[in-house]
């Protein structure tokens, strides 16, 4: 829900471009237009405003003992501020977005521009990349169980034969989370390939044959040519990667259910529990409310510096 | 358009025949399935034998995933005003349902057929009534329940020059055992000696077994606003499961993930296990070498918690749902379908009638293992439940957790996990013991 709207959020003021263009609408096809929005606006309504007002409203709802409703006020979130396990889960948050974000779509810029020519190779190497792209997040997680294994593991067979020793990647606070950030880029970093792909067929081919011709490398032809015109593309990559980095948590769920000691619970999960575990519905609220806000204006500021300066080609 | 009509009428006339033929009480059954998907399938058969055997009753089915999932589902049912008129719940949450006021007492309805309560429950194994009886009331009635045991690998005991018919007895043989068993290849570890499930929900259940043999109670059975964590029989296994990592080196560090665990056992990379009793089809379907069972080795005293879980009927159903839903409990917890059961998963059937019938003493004969089950539920306690059990368990796991990876002692571990645990007991001890007169 929370990635619905933001992505609403983001796609509006593009789409706003193309309708100033036409402003000479009638009377009829504007009512047309409206009825033909209807279902999916009462759709949208029921299952998206609907629950965030919903959720605004739990936050600030203040329940005592038994679920029993005894006022309004921000006690929720003086308690959710005082949980030391909200941080954490927000400092784990934060690695956990770094620690994925940059490396993949870096990963998926150097893919794409690599794999950028249609050769047959390409093509069958371009679908092995994608491939993880197109398997459900809970069958990765499953799969990362058997490949992370301490010793009989994919992973640790394989350093076994460097001498690096039997590692319990999920079973220790220390490794644990880069365990599964190492999975989620390998799962992510091919979906954003297929971004980079379609944004490097939008360059006209002109450009790198002008800069040829006047000397450029390859290497400066990237940096001066490719790069600034993938920026519209990588806005967007960017906005998604961050709304992937909250919303996805399938693979937390499967591997560690947060563990060990809370060094893999991140907020999406810290809301689970609090809601279902814990059966603090204000907290959970409140959590929902200030990571959604965050997510928001996060992805609203990325995409507003990021368009700074942005070279789109008509 | 006459075609369109005909057809409207003759639907109209089906349903009223269908309604006048029968008028069943149509009555929703939560469960959840723990171990795999076979048993859901099973369960599905049996209910469709009930629905079939009594045709005034039509009971839908649904799998719900997981004990939690199943809670949430169930929870939310309620909430809706749509409950479940019998849901299979997680033994140990049924104190929590009657704390949020979300469940009938069963009472009522046993009376009903000239038994008392006490009658009814010394059906079942004495063990389960702690988490049944709430309060001096039924709430849940045993369906499936399971408690630890000890697994081993009998190869790797003739290996070790041990004898594979005396596994060990206490914590003192386990540590020699276990020493025995360990094997390293350099600086390589290649077979441990023991390994214990880490991760949430089975960690705290194998913690509150080691507290048990260790003489422990682990909980205020009698109200659910107290556990006992910084206490010494909770220290003392605490400090066990830390030497077997730390000082004796006979278990890997950190969190051992259950399903490691299994293959590691399978593939002989560790000697002895602790896993549920609702495991042995799991463990005897993918173990290729020969394994036995035993008790949990005891250093007080042989006790170990049970688990599974019971049948209840949420608050919020008709007097005709209820009545409905109590032949079907009565159906599924009977002598018969209870063994067979039993027989197909390997959990223990929770009525002792059920170990009276032909079939299942054939079957026990069969498989020694399932015995072995059944003996050691003679020492079984209760399941620890109190208010918030998971979240109160949680605070516990993630103290052993640091403690299994070397971040904390045993003794810093047990005084955090009590202080947490504390603070998410206290809305309940508040409205409940400490709310004293004015």
């Amino acid at each position: 829900m929370a990635q619905a709207l933001t992505e609403a959020a983001i796609l509006a003021p593009r789409l706003e471009r193309p309708a100033q263009a036409r402003r000479t609408h009638s009377a009829i096809s504007t009512s047309l237009a409206f009825w033909l929005l209807a279902p999916s606006f009462f759709l949208l309504f029921l299952f998206t405003y609907v629950p965030i007002l919903e959720a605004l409203t739990q936050a600030v709802s203040l329940e005592g003992f038994g679920g029993k409703p005894i006022g309004y006020g921000l006690g929720n979130f003086q308690r959710l501020f005082a949980d030391a396990s909200f941080w954490k889960a927000l400092w784990n948050n934060l690695v956990y977005g770094l620690g994925t974000v940059a490396p993949s779509i870096i990963l998926a810029v150097v893919l794409g521009v690599a794999l950028q020519e249609a050769t047959r190779l390409n093509a069958l190497l371009r679908t092995m990349i994608v491939f993880p792209v197109v398997l459900p997040l809970v069958a990765v997680a499953t799969l990362f169980a058997f490949v992370l294994m301490p010793g009989v593991g994919l992973l640790d067979h394989h350093l076994a034969k460097l001498g690096i020793a039997a590692t319990n990647w999920l079973g220790s606070p220390d490794t644990a989370l880069y365990a599964i950030i190492g999975l989620s880029i390998w799962k992510n970093a091919g979906y954003y390939m297929l971004f980079v792909l379609a944004g490097l067929q939008a360059i006209a081919p002109e450009l790198h044959e002008a800069a040829k011709l006047d000397g450029a490398g390859p290497v400066s032809r990237f940096f001066r040519i490719t790069l600034p015109l993938l920026k519209p593309t990588l806005a967007f990559i960017l906005v998604i990667a961050i709304i992937n980095v909250v919303t996805q948590i399938d693979h937390v769920i499967v591997l560690t259910g947060g563990g060990p000691s809370d060094s893999t619970n991140i907020i999406l999960n810290y809301i689970f529990q609090a809601a279902h575990q814990q059966g603090d519905s204000g907290r959970a609220a409140a959590a929902t409310v200030i990571s959604v806000a965050a997510l928001l204006s996060l992805s609203v500021a990325s995409l507003r510096t990021l368009e700074r300066g942005m070279h789109y080609e008509s | 358009m006459r075609l369109v009509r005909s057809m409207a009428l003759a639907g109209a006339l089906l349903t009223m025949a269908a309604t006048t033929a029968v008028a069943a009480t149509r009555i929703d059954f939560f469960f959840p399935v723990p171990v795999d998907g076979a048993l859901a399938k099973e369960m599905q058969n049996l209910v469709a034998r009930f629905n079939q055997e009594n045709p005034d009753i039509e009971v839908t089915a649904a799998y719900t995933g997981t004990y939690d999932e199943t809670d949430i589902k169930t929870r939310a049912a309620i909430k809706a005003g749509k409950p479940p008129a019998v849901a299979l719940m997680s033994a140990n949450f049924i104190t929590q349902y009657h704390i949020d006021d979300l469940v009938d007492p069963f009472d009522p309805l046993v009376r009903a057929e000239g038994k008392t309560p006490e009658d009814f429950m010394g059906e079942f194994w004495p063990a389960l009534s702690g988490n049944a009886r709430v309060d001096g009331k039924i709430y849940g009635v045993p369906f499936q329940n399971s408690t630890p045991l000890l697994y081993y690998n009998a190869e790797a005991f003739t290996e070790a020059g041990l004898d594979p018919d005396k596994p060990p007895t206490t914590w003192e043989e386990w540590v020699e055992d276990a020493k025995k068993l360990t094997r390293h290849e350099g600086d390589k570890t290649t077979r441990y000696g023991i390994m214990l499930p880490g991760t949430y929900d089975i960690l705290g259940w194998t913690i509150s077994a080691l507290t048990l043999s260790n003489g422990g109670q682990y909980y205020n059975p009698d109200w659910g606003g107290e556990i006992y964590y910084d206490t010494p029989s909770t220290v003392g296994a605490l400090t066990f499961v830390d030497d077997l990592v730390h000082k004796f080196k006979v278990m890997p560090e950190g969190t051992i993930q259950t399903p490691a665990m299994n293959n590691a056992f399978f593939g002989g990379q560790v000697a002895m296990i602790v896993s549920s009793t609702g495991s042995l089809s799991f463990i005897r379907q993918n173990m290729k070498t020969p394994f036995k069972v035993a008790f949990i080795p005891r250093n007080v005293r042989n006790a170990v918690p049970i688990g599974g879980a019971s049948l209840i009927i949420p608050k919020g159903n008709s007097q005709e749902r209820k009545q409905a839903a109590w032949k079907l409990i009565k159906w599924l917890t009977s002598p018969q379908i209870s063994g067979g059961w039993s027989r197909f998963t390997g959990y223990f059937a929770p009525v002792k009638a059920a170990y009276e019938l032909p079939e299942m003493k054939e079957f026990l004969d069969k498989n020694p293992d399932a015995k072995v089950a059944l003996e050691q539920l003679a020492f079984a306690k209760p399941w620890f439940a109190t208010y918030n059990t998971v979240a109160v368990r949680k605070a516990l796991e993630d103290e052993v957790q640091a403690m299994l990876s070397g971040k904390k002692t045993p003794t810093e571990a047990a005084k955090s996990a009590q202080a947490n645990a504390n603070a998410l007991l206290k809305p309940y001890v508040d409205a409940t013991a400490l709310n004293l007169p004015k």
